[in-house]
């Protein structure tokens, strides 16, 4: 009798501690996914034509072709900026350096995505000098010269913007620098799907921004599993 | 009560009101500035008020462009940098409504009756002033020209200025040579004058010539024929003028003077040669300011009698000297500018009584040298670049009348002039000036205008106690493109 | 009571952000500015911006004033708070003196005159008023102006050095081998307006746009020129290695009597086929 009383006891204290671990543990976070499409007929791309460049001209053939849609299969497109724009609760400091390089007279990533103040660093491992030269509005634009055999390029930019970057020795380099406000932010991929980790639960709204179509806007709500967020632009020839 | 944050608030709010007024200004249509353009203007795109304290009037940024000959030295100044449709001309004229009395004038009611009274003249209505079209700029890198056809209200063209000017000889500002026709390098320009009624529209030191006084020259206001050689340094607060110049009181063909109609030659000139000179320094004063002094002297010939040929005149002869001379300051600061001339002028004795040099000793006739002291201070109120207030008091005294037996006061004269000067609008184009003047001379028994022409207060003969008050009243719309 | 006078501060605090929110030409605060050691006064200087400079650099200070259709290049646009002569590194704002400077000094081969004329208080009046147009000037700093050394005697080693960084910085890429503004890339260049702009002509040139001393030119590829495709070179040559530079270029330069060109042209008469064509070694590197 005794036993059994001590058994349900037992039992009973697992139970509610098992309840008060999982009381205690905040409700799980939640990440919102999707895919970035595109309907109607976006510009056609062209091939760079490099021939001012020799060296960079050996390294593409067939030449690569402008960024300004990177688009897959299925009108999928990579490269899209998706991030929580607003009723982020708070977000984690970046711990990496985010790298940019130049290669090929091309910039790799094309589209950077990186925090406000997270160190940024820029390698030039082309034979030939670039200059990088970024148009930030908010930010301070500079511009500086990268010859080649220099060390990489040390940086960091204050204020959330998209800034637009280029080399003005090589006109066809476009490149971008997302930075974000957030740590809630992600990039498609070349299959077009983005995943945003670690959201806690809540109503956000989520922006995708694509360099060439603008923006698109959806409210999401997390409620601790994955939220779904896709975005189709609208692509019109030009 | 009064806490420093709501003080603060207060001023803050008080501050908003200008902005919104600012806004509305902003957002209310403005008139589109008309495509041609007064010549500078339109060349460099800057506004008439950059060079200008008001156009004409030049102020130092002004005056260090007409010194470097019209240039901005940026290598952009050869017509060449330029697109080949850029014109350097500009017109100017001014439709007005004036009123001109004087007392003390002689009349005549009766044609049967000599002057028998004097009386108060008065005319009134509307009018032209002359034109001036104006063509000036560069020919080349550091050659600069002018030319300037300019008409009486009778449309009778003459040149008022012609000339071709060789800038920064030797790379040195302080070599320029002009030659040609042009204004001296007068201490306060008469062209740029912003009066312009029939009183008050010129400086009579510049003009003033004593009663009876025979010397033909009209003054230093007057254009003159010659060469030209001025420097400054880079930001003209140093400068000087050396002109050698044709005793002919710029008249062309050389005769002397201006003829009054083409068919009314003036007397041949002189074959000899005037010599002016200008200095001047500024220096940077209180109340941001900047002051300018200096000092300038005319000494010329004029001619007392003729070679003659077949009894008409061929070149003067018997010159005999005169001179004005004197000294200048200027202070511009705040929105304030005043300025000052002191003339000191002299006519030899011969000159002034028109008595041949060669006829021999002056001495006991009571013909002597005529001396006269005069001088003007204008001050100009600078509201805004675009309203302007200006007055002036000019005096002129006679220290020795051409002949002991006139009397002693005789020509003096005082003038006060005030003029509201504004500009509805301030472009790179045409320009407008809305102006509204008033003038009054008093001069001592003859007409302001003095010299051979002077006539005199009533018919007392030589009275200086009668003074003869002059007035004039112009509404002006004084415009050009 | 309490609670009324709440209500007014929450009225008069609206009024008071409503009053702010009006674009900011009243309510933009007075920065000042030091130059030539004197103190100026954004007041006084928006009477004269008025008088001078509005023509071209427009009632708003983002360079669209009326003749700014007519004009090439065009004039600043104070708005973005982005200037090219400067002392000061790249990314970062010129100082005071930096700004009054090019005001005196004017603009060579613009239409941006120079304005020395004008009395030195009216200059930096004008300075203090032109910072209001951006809010750049409220947030950040001047930059620290760079370190100039003095500058070595300019030797045939110095020249011939410059030489070489001209060739391994690859400026040619622009300027073009002689100079002369024609590099393979020179003709694609635009401004940050996208306008097209031309690097410097050295072969032609006189000045600079921001002077003419050999400090001058210095300061011009250390500090990079910000809102123009000119980069700085602060971070790929070292103090000597940019005077070497610096004597280099000036023998680019056949209107400006230096050493450097002097010296220059001694060895190139004593060692004709020595010399290495410019740009020779690019496929190579």
């Amino acid at each position: 009798m005794r036993t059994k009383f001590f058994v349900v006891l037992f039992v009973l204290g697992l139970a509610s501690s098992a309840m008060l671990v999982t009381a205690a543990r905040p409700a799980a976070s939640g990440t919102i996914t999707g895919k970035a499409t595109f309907t109607g007929t976006p510009p056609k791309m062209k091939p760079i034509d490099m021939s001012k460049e020799p060296v960079c001209a050996k390294e593409h053939n067939p030449p690569i072709t402008t960024q300004d849609i990177e688009s897959g299969p299925g009108n999928t497109l990579q490269d899209v900026v998706v991030y929580i724009s607003a009723g982020d609760q708070g977000s984690a400091p970046a711990t990496t350096t985010a790298k940019y390089e130049q290669k090929g007279c091309q910039y790799m990533p094309h589209v950077l995505a990186l925090q406000a103040n997270q160190p940024q660093q820029i390698f030039n491992n082309d034979p030939v000098a670039h200059n990088i030269h970024p148009l930030p509005k908010a930010n301070s634009e500079w511009n500086k010269s990268q010859p080649p055999g220099s060390p990489p390029i040390d940086t960091k930019w204050e204020k959330p913007e998209f800034i637009a970057v280029k080399c003005n020795i090589h006109p066809w380099m476009h490149g971008y620098f997302a930075v974000m406000g957030t740590s809630h932010y992600a990039l498609t991929g070349a299959d077009g799907t983005f995943t945003i980790k670690d959201v806690p639960p809540g109503k956000y709204t989520v922006t995708a921004w694509q360099e060439h179509m603008g923006t698109q806007t959806q409210e999401v709500t997390v409620a601790g599993g994955e939220a779904k967020a896709n975005f189709t632009f609208k692509a019109l020839p030009y | 009560m009064n806490s420093p944050l709501m003080t603060k608030r207060i001023n803050r709010v008080v501050a908003g009101v200008p902005a919104l007024l600012f806004l509305l200004a902003v957002l209310l249509p403005s008139p589109k500035p008309a495509k041609a353009i007064p010549a500078f203007a339109r060349k460099y795109g800057l506004p008439c008020s950059a060079c200008h304290v008001g156009w004409p009037e030049l102020n130092n940024f002004g005056q260090v462009f007409r010194d470097n000959g019209y240039q901005m030295m940026n290598e952009r100044d050869s017509p060449i940098t330029r697109d080949p449709s850029y014109f350097p001309a500009t017109i100017r004229i001014t439709p007005q409504w004036h009123r001109e009395s004087a007392n003390n004038q002689p009349v005549n009611n009766s044609t049967s009756e000599s002057e028998d009274h004097t009386g108060t003249l008065t005319t009134a209505g509307f009018d032209l002033s002359g034109l001036d079209m104006w063509f000036a700029g560069t020919l080349y890198k550091n050659i600069s020209f002018s030319v300037l056809p300019s008409s009486d209200s009778f449309a009778n063209f003459h040149f008022e200025n012609a000339f071709v000017r060789f800038d920064n000889l030797f790379n040195s500002s302080w070599l320029n040579v002009k030659v040609g026709k042009f204004e001296l390098d007068l201490p306060v320009s008469e062209k740029r004058l912003l009066t312009l009624s029939g009183d008050g529209g010129f400086y009579y030191i510049y003009h003033f010539s004593p009663f009876g006084d025979q010397n033909p020259f009209g003054g230093i206001g007057d254009n003159q024929l010659g060469v030209e050689l001025v420097g400054h340094n880079a930001n003209s607060y140093t400068r000087y003028a050396v002109s050698v110049l044709s005793s002919n009181d710029g008249g062309v063909g050389l005769l002397y003077g201006v003829p009054p109609s083409p068919s009314e030659a003036g007397n041949p000139s002189g074959r000899t040669y005037d010599v002016y000179g200008h200095f001047e320094q500024g220096f940077n004063t209180i109340g941001n300011g900047f002051m300018k002094v200096g000092a300038y002297g005319y000494f010329g010939y004029a001619p007392t009698f003729f070679e003659t040929s077949g009894g008409n005149p061929i070149y003067g002869k018997g010159n005999e000297p005169f001179y004005r001379a004197g000294a200048e300051w200027k202070w511009y600061f705040n929105k304030f500018l005043v300025k000052g001339v002191y003339l000191h002028g002299y006519d030899n004795a011969f000159l002034a009584n028109g008595i041949p040099s060669n006829s021999g000793s002056l001495k006991g006739t009571g013909n002597q040298a005529a001396i006269w002291n005069g001088g003007f201070i204008e001050g100009q109120y600078v509201i805004s670049p675009q309203w302007i207030m200006i007055g002036r008091w000019e005096t002129v005294h006679m220290a020795q009348q051409i002949n002991t037996e006139t009397p002693g006061n005789l020509g003096n004269l005082n003038a006060i002039t005030y003029a509201n000067r504004w500009y509805p609008f301030m472009f790179s184009r045409a320009g407008l000036a809305l102006q509204q003047e008033v003038s009054w001379v008093r001069s001592n028994g003859v007409t302001n205008q003095g010299g051979a022409y002077g006539s005199l207060c009533g018919d007392a003969g030589l009275s200086p106690t009668c003074k003869i008050n002059s007035y004039s009243i112009m509404l002006g719309f004084d415009f050009d493109f | 009571m309490a609670l009324s006078k709440k209500i007014t501060r929450s009225l008069m605090l609206g009024a008071f952000g409503v009053a702010l929110a009006i674009p900011g030409v009243a309510v933009a605060q007075d920065a000042g500015a030091h130059a030539a050691g004197l103190t100026g006064n954004a007041e006084t200087g928006k009477q004269y911006y008025r008088r001078w400079c509005v023509g071209c650099h427009g009632k708003e200070g983002n360079g669209e004033g009326e003749n700014a259709p007519y004009l090439d290049p065009k004039p600043r646009d104070f708005t973005e708070a982005l200037f090219r002569w400067r002392s000061t590194p790249t990314g970062t704002l010129p100082t005071d003196q930096d700004l009054y400077d090019t005001i005196t000094r004017g603009v060579v081969d613009t239409l941006m005159p120079t304005w020395r004329p004008l009395t030195p208080q009216t200059r930096v009046d004008l300075i203090a008023y032109i910072k209001t147009f951006s809010p750049k000037w409220q947030t950040q700093k001047a930059g620290t102006p760079i370190t100039i050394p003095p500058e070595p005697p300019q030797t045939i080693d110095s020249v011939l050095h410059g030489r070489q960084l001209f060739d391994q910085m690859q400026c040619w890429k622009c300027h073009g081998p002689e100079g002369r503004g024609d590099g393979p890339s020179a003709i694609t260049l635009t401004d940050d307006k996208g306008e097209p702009i031309r690097p410097y002509n050295f072969h032609d040139g006189t000045r600079f746009r921001c002077g003419e001393t050999n400090q001058d030119l210095y300061k011009i590829f250390m500090t990079g020129l910000d809102g123009t495709p000119m980069p700085s070179f602060a971070d790929s040559l070292k103090p000597q290695d940019a005077w070497d530079l610096v004597h280099f270029l000036r023998t680019l330069q056949p209107n400006v009597p230096s050493t450097s060109r002097t010296v220059w042209l001694d060895y190139v008469k004593t060692h004709q086929g020595q010399i290495k064509p410019m740009g020779a070694d690019a496929q190579g590197q």
